[in-house]
């Protein structure tokens, strides 16, 4: 496996949500890994999920469509779905595709939390 | 799951009744069913007209056909049959021979039931396995047929030869990465002073992106014939995309007009990378957003068109992140920046040699470095507007 394919995923566990941090690059050889992650988590009934994208790098339209299907997912159990920590590029991907309109986007951990 | 059906070949009489008693519970239970035959001949007769079973137990020393003969046979025609020789014990010379015609195991006589039992259950599972392999490889043929068959129905779901006219060039290229992937472009005449300009890009690859592919090609092709405003037409394929949408599958597409008479280039871009506008004095000009996302995952949402106007000279080139997000050795994206330099430098190329630059420039920049992403684009150079006829004012239905 080249660098090119790691993703790392971190999970924290705050009082009012779960945080994923993820690290690295999302596309299409392990979006299908941040779908298991992402569902193993929702399965376990939160009120909120929180994705910290700070140290990820890169993510291509099949993690875009891992993301989408987690805020169904979770919509489905009226729980929330926040993203914070967007470098200029993932943020400029978000522009781009429209996704920041569907999903709400923060700048840092605590705006996004204060939300919840 | 049936019976385990089980060959045993041995001309003593007194095997049969024996092997029903030691194993009756086995047979009870269903587990086992055990056939007889008296010497190889009558043994491979029995296979020919069971060919369920995959299980022979023989012995060596039988009159009509011994069983290294017996051994031999199956190997040559009947390579899915697994043979366990019963041989006198310490006969290792007959052993060798049995296992090297390809014997799968032996016991040895007097026949210990217990070892017997677990040999028979080792090969039955062995046996079993290798069915079991042989229908996930069936299977991943299978599956591979369906994928040239998806990449057909891709490839054959763009335009095999685009339009010429004196007005304009327009040429497209689209690579696909290893994968079948969802990008496609489109390019049509909607009447006589009117090209559709279309580009996208499914989020997903295999064979459920070609079918989505092929849906919004189609559904925005049949759009395109009933409203002039490219934002209605991707408004149209959105609502329906967005229905029964459980996997969340989403495509960003580009839809543009252009009226060859004043040059006016309207669209409307769902989330898709924005296409460039070169003018002939070599500036690069990003196409605006129009605030809209991609297709298929907000149902209702209102999408907006743009303006821009092309003079002949000026170029459109749309293209997928395919070549912006390819990358090199370094795992450096190539990148947009890059991407419009090239673009500058081919100002006055047509539309086919400013394609082929890019793509060039991708490949050198590359420089090997695997294909992760379909390629595609699509550009297009006006030559001159077809005045004349009126200006201003919608031709298309």
């Amino acid at each position: 496996m080249t660098s090119k394919t790691q993703l790392t995923i971190r999970t924290e566990q705050d009082e009012k949500a779960v945080i994923l941090c993820l690290a690295g690059r999302v596309d299409g050889t392990n979006a299908s890994v941040l779908d298991e992650a992402v569902r193993d988590k929702i399965d376990a009934g939160q009120p909120a999920l929180l994705f910290d994208f700070d140290e990820l790098e890169y993510i291509s339209s099949a993690g875009l469509r891992v993301l989408l299907l987690a805020a169904r997912r979770m919509q489905a159990d009226k729980g929330k779905t926040l993203f914070c920590g967007l470098s200029e590029q993932i943020a400029e991907v978000f522009r781009v595709s429209g996704f920041d309109h569907i999903l709400p986007v923060f700048g840092t951990r605590s705006e996004a939390l204060a939300t919840v | 799951m049936g019976a385990t059906r089980i060959l045993m070949v041995d001309d003593e009489e007194d095997l049969e009744l024996l092997v029903r008693q030691r194993f009756r519970r086995r047979i009870r239970k269903g587990e086992y069913e055990f056939l007889f035959a008296q010497n190889g001949k009558e043994a491979l007769e029995a296979l020919e007209q069971n060919p369920d079973v995959h299980l022979v137990l023989s012995d060596i020393n039988m009159p009509v056909m011994d069983g290294l003969t017996l051994l031999g046979q199956l190997e040559d025609s009947k390579p899915d049959v697994k043979a366990v020789i019963i041989s006198a014990y310490g006969d290792m010379e007959n052993i060798r021979t049995a296992m090297n015609r390809g014997a799968f195991d032996f016991v040895t006589k007097p026949v210990d039931f217990n070892d017997l039992q677990i040999t028979i259950d080792k090969t039955v599972k062995h046996i079993n396995d290798l069915e079991q392999a042989l229908k996930n490889r069936d299977r991943l043929v299978a599956i591979r047929r369906e994928l040239d068959v998806a990449k057909q129905v891709q490839l054959s779901g763009v335009p095999a030869e685009l339009p010429v006219g004196d007005a304009f060039g327009v040429h497209a290229v689209m690579n696909p990465a290893k994968e079948i992937g969802g990008d496609f472009y489109d390019f049509f005449e909607l009447d006589e002073h009117h090209l559709g300009l279309v580009i996208a890009d499914v989020s997903d690859k295999g064979v459920p992106a070609a079918l989505f592919t092929m849906i919004t090609r189609a559904l925005l092709k049949s759009s395109s014939r009933r409203h002039d405003s490219p934002a209605r037409c991707l408004h149209e394929v959105n609502e329906f995309l967005c229905q029964d949408n459980d996997a969340c599958m989403f495509v960003t597409a580009f839809y543009g007009v252009l009226d060859l008479r004043d040059g006016s280039f309207r669209y409307s871009n769902g989330g898709h990378n924005p296409p460039r506008h070169l003018t002939q004095a070599g500036t690069v000009n990003a196409l605006p957003l129009t605030g809209d996302c991609a297709l298929g995952i907000a149902l209702g949402h209102q999408f907006g068109d743009s303006t821009v106007t092309v003079k002949p000279g000026d170029a459109l080139f749309l293209y997928t992140d395919g070549i912006t997000e390819a990358s090199n050795h370094d795992l450096k994206e190539y990148g947009e920046q890059r991407l419009d330099g090239v673009l500058a430098d081919g100002a006055s190329l047509g539309a086919a040699a400013l394609a082929d630059s890019v793509l060039a420039d991708v490949e050198r920049f590359a420089d090997g470095a695997k294909q992760f992403d379909d390629i595609t684009c699509l550009s297009l150079r006006l030559r001159s507007l077809s005045g004349g006829t009126g200006a201003g004012g919608s031709g298309s239905q």
